[in-house]
């Protein structure tokens, strides 16, 4: 990163409406910042995005915060803007991209005794959504299993962990479901460059 | 980027609806094992079934695993043995089948196709061996399947043949008796035999195929006929175009599944893949039935008026989805109708809705012919020839496969019922109408010619 740029990462939370990232992309390019990272999504009705920008010239994360603060007055909206540190990032979990899913009653104990399993087996979450309905939670978690464990075993004990709970499981190879669901060659899928 | 209902979509064909990789079959060419004795000929045949399908079960498992997709068979489909069959006598035949039915056990697969011969020009000395020795080779054998290819749309029909064929499915029964005759329901008689189809008991490896492939065979008629329910209860004036839309769509879905499990397998085979079937091929299980999805539709008593188009639409409908799914559909790809393996097609039946001359007409549109059908057990070789014929001259003049896979049960009549269990199901013995009016023109043999069609090039 040359000297004359800043990197932030920046988290926005707030009750969702429509043109929050309208006003969150107009403070930043205001300050002639530069979105190069992105990712959205709303839960229960509150809205929630983090983003990395670069900035040239540098500008202070207070001063980037108050820029945000402006646009969004009068909410309780919450603001974090820390230095992006390059260093930061995770090694990443070297394996394969899988589904799990969880589908059943709600139990309030279910994503503790979920995460603390994956946690104890280095099993990193890449993403996770939990949905419910009358007949009960969905959960779905795109997670990297690594090439090192022994993937039956580890949906044995899965499904025999959540089991007592009533809740039915599964842990399966995301190329299932981007076979069923993409239009795309099935051998690009196999060769791990999609191109849908 | 994967979204959820489609997650939550596949799941619920996994494990609900009883979508699964029906079979994985290896074909494998066995003509480089001719040896001097049946005797070496034998072992090299078992010796080569076991070093190219040793692994097959393992790497089936293995991705069974790691795709959440149950594979239910694993199979093998060899090149014709009755190429390995000339110069040789009976004997050396049940050797050869029996060596075949060594390796596919030690393989832990549980069928293994290709005691096969075509025979729709003409009958070489080896196939008529092979077609005298099926009432032995599929009594003293477990796993050996056996089909005979009598007709094409270029060569016409062989009627020779299809007598034949005939003798050979009364001579199957009746080494079976104690078993009601369940050798014949491991011989089909084809017309236009496809050279990949991985289902059984027709599946061999067609001389045009590579020396070893994987063809995979999907069914989910369970799939289907919920994609129709729910269709149905979210519009419930949906037209039958909407209905075929939806089974295209759904069709879609169970091929990619198919064709990504047959890529992997034979990707970590080593081996070449070829195609996938996708057919909607019941099981005895309720939720997994053909008949069904006529019920769903509308046909309240399976064999009405009304009945084959019902099969045609459904038919149509899978091969379009399939075909936009998959550069590599092969083998038979459409709606089967197995009475016997088919709960609500055996009831209808049952019931006498269902009749052996509407199932003749369903197979003009249907993937396949008259399948796994029970008939009195005094039915007479020329009968049986005549139901051939007929199977045959509907495949040959729509240029499209047809298949008799037929079970005379010793001892039993109209009305009787029999019970094979297992995936073979259960059924009633159904009337054949003038079984042997046609005999004097059976009996006067020959060759029907090709059609006028054929002559294209």
């Amino acid at each position: 990163m040359s000297t004359n740029t800043a990197r932030y990462v920046i988290a926005v939370l707030l009750a969702d409406r429509v043109a929050i990232l309208k006003d969150i992309t107009a403070a930043i390019s205001d300050l002639c910042g530069s979105i190069d990272g992105i990712r959205q999504t709303v839960v229960n009705g509150y809205f929630t995005v983090s983003l990395t920008a670069v900035f040239t010239p540098p500008k202070s994360a207070e001063e980037i915060r108050q820029s945000l603060a402006i646009k969004f007055a009068g909410t309780d909206a919450s603001i974090v803007v820390m230095a992006h540190h390059p260093k930061a990032s995770r090694q990443p979990v070297r394996g394969d991209r899988y589904v799990l899913t969880i589908v059943g009653p709600s139990h309030p104990d279910l994503l503790k005794t979920v995460t603390a399993f994956l946690a104890e087996k280095g099993i990193n979450i890449e993403d996770w959504h939990l949905g419910s309905d009358s007949s009960g939670t969905s959960h779905i978690g795109e997670i990297t299993i690594p090439h090192h464990l022994d993937l039956k075993q580890i949906q044995d004990e899965f499904r025999q962990t959540l089991a007592p709970m009533g809740l039915r499981s599964c842990i399966q190879h995301e190329n299932i479901f981007r076979a069923t669901n993409e239009v795309c060659a099935i051998r690009t899928l196999l060769e791990g460059k999609s191109h849908a | 980027m994967l979204r959820k209902n489609d997650i939550l979509r596949t799941v619920r064909m996994l494990q609900e609806e009883n979508l699964d990789v029906r079979t994985v079959t290896m074909g494998i060419n066995l003509n480089e094992c001719i040896r001097d004795s049946m005797a070496a000929t034998a072992d090299a045949v078992h010796a080569k079934i076991k070093s190219r399908a040793g692994n097959l079960v393992r790497i089936c498992d293995e991705l069974s695993t790691e795709y959440g997709i149950s594979i239910v068979n694993k199979r093998i489909a060899v090149s014709p043995a009755s190429i390995l069959l000339e110069r040789r006598n009976h004997e050396d035949a049940l050797q050869l089948a029996q060596a075949m039915d060594r390796a596919a056990e030690e393989s832990h697969v549980n069928l293994i196709g290709g005691f096969t011969a075509l025979v729709h020009k003409g009958i070489t000395p080896g196939e008529r061996i092979l077609i005298e020795s099926l009432p032995a080779v599929l009594t003293q054998t477990h796993r050996v399947c056996a089909s005979l290819n009598v007709a094409t749309t270029k060569a016409g029909i062989n009627v020779d043949a299809a007598h034949l064929a005939g003798q050979a499915i009364v001579q199957c029964a009746q080494a079976s008796r104690e078993q009601h005759g369940f050798a014949a329901a491991k011989l089909v008689v084809f017309a236009n035999i496809p050279e990949d189809n991985p289902f059984m008991a027709g599946a061999y490896l067609g001389i045009g195929e590579p020396e070893c492939v994987i063809n995979v065979g999907v069914s989910g008629p369970g799939v289907v006929k919920r994609a129709i329910d729910r269709l149905i209860e979210t519009h419930p004036d949906c037209t039958l175009d909407e209905i075929a839309e939806e089974v295209k769509h759904t069709a879609f879905r169970v091929t990619r599944t198919g064709e990504l499990i047959g890529r992997e397998v034979a990707r970590r085979l080593g081996v070449v893949f070829g195609v996938v079937d996708l057919s909607l091929a019941p099981t005895p299980r309720v939720g997994d039935s053909v008949g069904e999805i006529y019920h769903t539709m509308g046909i309240r008593n399976i064999g009405a008026p009304g009945t084959t188009a019902a099969v045609a639409l459904l038919n149509d409908a899978v091969k379009k989805g399939g075909s936009f799914a998959s550069s590599s559909v092969g083998g038979l790809s459409g709606a089967f109708i197995p009475v016997m393996e088919d709960h609500a097609l055996s009831k209808a039946v049952q019931e006498g809705t269902l009749t052996l001359e509407k199932l003749e007409a369903m197979t003009a549109v249907c993937s396949v012919g008259l399948d796994m059908i029970l008939v009195p057990g005094d039915t007479s070789a020329t009968a049986l020839c005549g139901i051939i014929l007929d199977e045959a001259a509907i495949g040959v003049i729509n240029r499209k496969t047809t298949g008799v896979r037929i079970i005379p049960v010793p001892g039993k009549a109209v009305g009787d019922f029999v019970d094979f269990g297992g995936l073979f199901g259960a059924g009633t013995i159904i009337h054949i109408n003038c079984p042997d009016g046609a005999a004097d023109f059976i009996m006067r043999g020959g060759h029907i010619p090709a059609p006028i069609h054929s002559l294209n090039n």
